[in-house]
């Protein structure tokens, strides 16, 4: 090997950092006694200083997810799959557009709940009335009389509705289911005669010249 | 370039696992953390930013189906840098791209004479581009991961499969060549 090659093999072992510390202290002295020599340090270290601290390129939007929509369905076992399914890390990836429109979603989902919460509400109190509804018996004193039908608003004031079981002391009961409220009703008395509650809480007048009983039912 | 620690290290072989065992969505993460070294490395090789995309792209994706094979033995990112110079090298021989010496030269005579501006620095980051596209392929792939991507000789040596006495040699005779290509353009135009 020649002077210069072997000279130029320390250069590049200086560059390497691969002198030892005697080494490199002779070689510098050397160097600095000999400036062609110098010469062919620096110029290779400037090489390597622009080589090192070039520009970078800066990787192109979309790669990763580029990669990863090509590449090869995974072939792995059903339970493998199955156990993935249920217990595998996700990666999740979202943007502004997805996490808006999620909370889009979240807004008329809750919204949703809430409406039907409320028209439930409704349902339920409706049905609390209906549980609500309370057996009333009326009686009537007529012992003379052959029939007597109980009529009123609950019924459409129908005479044949209403029919009365008549008791061995000549009273006329019958058990009528109502909701609570206020109710007008009339004793129809064998099919002909239209008379009042003489026991009623109150009266009301019914248009026509007479008045008809009015029973409140409370919860 | 992106080092990885013992720590990351061992979390890479876990990732590794997890794609073999059929999450593939892992896969991500490492795909993130080395998607700039791959890229410039295939930038340096190719001279083409495009093209480095595309065969960046491929190299994950060849990686990734040749996961199976990876052994913990190795560091995942020299085990990438192969598969990166390989597809590189395919890439070069089939399109057998050649830039000449006067390629070089011809585009440091187009340097702005502003030394400071960011014109003269873009120059020259195409000039220097240029000297390495021009290094025979084995050079060029030295100089890459030696001084742009700064592996070590013992990392360069599982990377391309040569042994680290023999790349250093080939480093020094890769800088030899780069700055004469330097040298003698920036002398032809002064």
């Amino acid at each position: 090997m020649g002077k210069m090659d072997k000279e130029r093999q320390l250069i590049h072992e200086l560059l390497d950092g691969e002198l030892s510390p005697e080494e490199r202290r002779e070689f510098l002295d050397r160097m600095n006694s000999d400036p062609l020599l110098k010469r062919e340090f620096d110029d290779l270290r400037s090489i390597v200083n622009m080589v090192e601290t070039g520009e970078r390129l800066i990787v192109p939007p979309l790669f990763t997810s580029q990669v990863m929509r090509r590449l090869p369905a995974p072939n792995v076992s059903f339970r493998k799959r199955v156990s993935s399914f249920f217990f595998g890390v996700r990666v999740l990836r979202w943007n502004m557009a997805t996490a808006l429109a999620t909370l889009c979603l979240v807004v008329i989902a809750t919204g949703a709940l809430l409406q039907m919460q409320k028209k439930g509400d409704i349902v339920s109190d409706q049905s609390s009335l209906e549980k609500a509804t309370r057996t009333v018996t009326i009686s009537f004193h007529a012992p003379q009389a052959e029939k007597v039908s109980l009529a009123g608003d609950f019924n459409k004031w129908s005479a044949e509705k209403g029919l009365m079981k008549k008791e061995s002391n000549g009273i006329w009961t019958l058990e009528v289911p109502l909701q609570p409220g206020t109710y007008h009703y009339m004793f129809v008395v064998d099919g002909e005669a239209w008379v009042s509650d003489p026991h009623a809480e109150s009266y009301r007048d019914d248009g026509f010249g007479n008045k008809n009983s009015v029973l409140r039912v409370s919860l | 370039m992106y080092k990885a620690n013992e720590n990351m290290q061992s979390e890479e072989y876990s990732l590794i696992k997890q794609c073999v065992d059929g999450d593939g969505e892992v896969y991500a993460i490492l795909v993130e953390r080395y998607q700039e070294m791959v890229y410039n490395i295939a930038y340096r090789m190719l001279g083409d930013a495009e093209t480095a995309r595309d065969i960046s792209q491929e190299s994950f994706i060849s990686a990734y189906e040749a996961l199976e094979n990876f052994k913990n033995s190795s560091k995942f990112s020299t085990w990438l840098c192969s598969i990166v110079m390989n597809k590189c090298r395919d890439y070069l021989r089939c399109k057998k791209v050649d830039i000449s010496i006067d390629d070089v030269r011809e585009s440091l005579f187009s340097t702005m004479p502003d030394p400071e501006g960011s014109m003269y620095q873009k120059q020259l980051g195409r000039t220097l581009q240029k000297a390495i596209g021009a290094l025979p392929e084995d050079y060029r792939q030295v100089i890459v991961l030696k001084h742009i991507e700064g592996f070590d000789y013992k990392e360069m040596e599982s990377i391309l499969g040569v042994s680290a006495n023999a790349l250093k040699v080939r480093t020094c005779r890769a800088r030899e060549m780069l700055k004469k290509f330097l040298l003698e353009t920036r002398g032809t135009d002064g």
